[in-house]
């Protein structure tokens, strides 16, 4: 876990694959590339099996881009489609067994601190609504109440995209699905709302019809878990097979769910911007000057 | 045969505003070429997509029409491009790639 890892083993590098030697010579690792520069720079993500024009797939896409240090990040995630692209990227993945995610990061993030100290290593889970808030969800909850310091990223497509349409607690009331033909009985679960009254002490809302302002909280969340506390970022998705949504219009539906019923937020406890403030330059979390304070 | 997305040099190296390849669901198929477009005056390049990556799912069409409002991406059956840029011929630059056409059809 290091830039070590990403090198070529010595007498090695004519037998790699291009693709591996592109991402060693032309990658990420041990500079800061951003959102901005896409397309100029190898990414670590590779092919993969998840669906055209899958939301999900742009979300991954964009987190791997946005780690704030790649060859020090570990991500933890769980049976659902995301596994199927985040296992295919050049940074160690832990697969937990269907809603054990957030046991297993529990126990990786305490590990690496006792192996590494003060060395930042981030991990970070992305698990479906699912994986997150049905199946996993006492694991999810226990683990922001233990405050263990890490990132939960819930990839959020209202649906259990993998096994074919079945309704989660993230789904909204009415929704019709292919397994749920009723239409769903219950409101979407509040999982911002427990997150916050669990000790998360950053929480975000984000769709991906805005790049840059996904690298910016998943920037945000994983410095914060490093030393501050448990963090939690949930994502809308959308699942363009289960909800039969062109691929075409993927990001047409992503723009109206953000204005209608998936706004932006953030919230983020004082200690957090303090420390995003003193160790990492964040300017709009640093104090206001006295003459400032006394005229507000 | 299926779609693939190409570009309009012409049209996109008037701005190469860039856009598209953070909507694009697939890492590493939108790409940039700062050079592409000299030639004709151009300043800022163009971007071409790596067609064997491609999926076809025409996100990035909407994106340069709706968002960009330029117009410069079409999907066209991958049988109808004599070249394009395929993986195997991309080359990583500092800043930017570079890519050697070649026909994308197999045998
Ligand atoms: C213990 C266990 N129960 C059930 C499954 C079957 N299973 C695989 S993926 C999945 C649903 C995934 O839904 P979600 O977590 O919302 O992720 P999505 O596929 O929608 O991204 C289920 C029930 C499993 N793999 N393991
Ligand atoms: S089933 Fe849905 S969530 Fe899963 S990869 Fe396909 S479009 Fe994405
Ligand atoms: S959005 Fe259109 S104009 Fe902008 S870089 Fe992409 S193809 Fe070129
Ligand atoms: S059609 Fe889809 S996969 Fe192909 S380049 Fe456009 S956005 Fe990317």
């Amino acid at each position: 876990m290091s830039l070590d890892y990403v090198k070529f083993a010595p007498g090695f590098e004519k037998f790699m694959p291009k693709e591996y030697r592109d991402m060693v010579e032309h990658g990420p690792f041990g500079k800061k590339t951003t959102v901005s520069q896409m397309g100029s720079f190898k990414e670590i993500l590779e092919e993969h099996p998840m669906c055209a024009g899958c939301a999900m797939t742009l979300f991954i896409r964009l987190a791997m881009i946005s780690f704030p240090n790649p060859e020090d990040t570990i991500t933890v995630g769980t049976a659902g489609c995301g596994r199927l692209a985040i296992s295919q990227a050049a940074i160690p993945f832990v697969y937990g067994n269907y809603g054990d995610q957030n046991g297993v990061a529990s126990g990786l993030s305490r590990g690496l601190r006792l192996r590494f100290g003060d060395k930042p290593k981030d991990v970070v889970v992305m698990a479906g609504d699912g994986g997150t808030a049905d199946i996993g969800f006492a694991q999810t909850l226990h683990s922001w109440i233990r405050k263990e310091k890490f990132t939960t990223i819930m990839l959020d497509n209202e649906v259990y995209g993998n096994t074919g349409g079945q309704e989660s607690g993230m789904t909204s009331q009415g929704a019709v699905l292919k397994m749920a033909p009723l239409g769903k009985k219950f409101e979407k679960m509040d999982m911002v709302g427990m997150a916050k009254v669990a000790g998360c002490v950053y929480v975000a809302t984000v769709v991906p019809n805005n790049p840059r302002r996904v690298e910016a909280v998943i920037k945000k969340a994983v410095l914060i878990a490093r030393e501050v506390g448990p963090t939690y970022i949930q994502a809308y998705t959308s699942c363009n097979i289960e909800y039969a949504i062109p691929t075409d219009k993927v990001m047409e539906d992503a723009k109206n769910v953000e204005d209608n019923r998936y706004k932006f937020s953030e919230y983020i406890s004082e200690e957090a911007k303090q420390y995003l403030a003193e160790r990492y330059g964040y300017k709009e979390f640093l104090p206001k000057p006295a003459a400032a304070v006394t005229q507000a | 045969m299926y779609l693939v997305a190409d570009i309009d040099v012409d049209i996109c190296a008037q701005t190469s505003c860039k856009l598209c390849t953070q909507f694009c669901p697939e890492a590493n198929t939108i790409l940039y070429n700062n050079e592409i477009g000299k030639d004709k005056g151009y300043k800022y390049g163009a971007a071409y997509v790596a067609v064997d990556r491609c999926k076809g799912c025409a996100q990035c069409v909407w994106v340069c029409d709706n968002m960009a409002k330029h117009h410069a991406i079409k999907m066209i059956m991958i049988d109808q491009l004599p070249k394009a840029a395929i993986t195997d011929n991309v080359t990583y630059g500092e800043k930017t790639t570079t890519a050697v056409l070649a026909s994308p059809m197999v045998g």
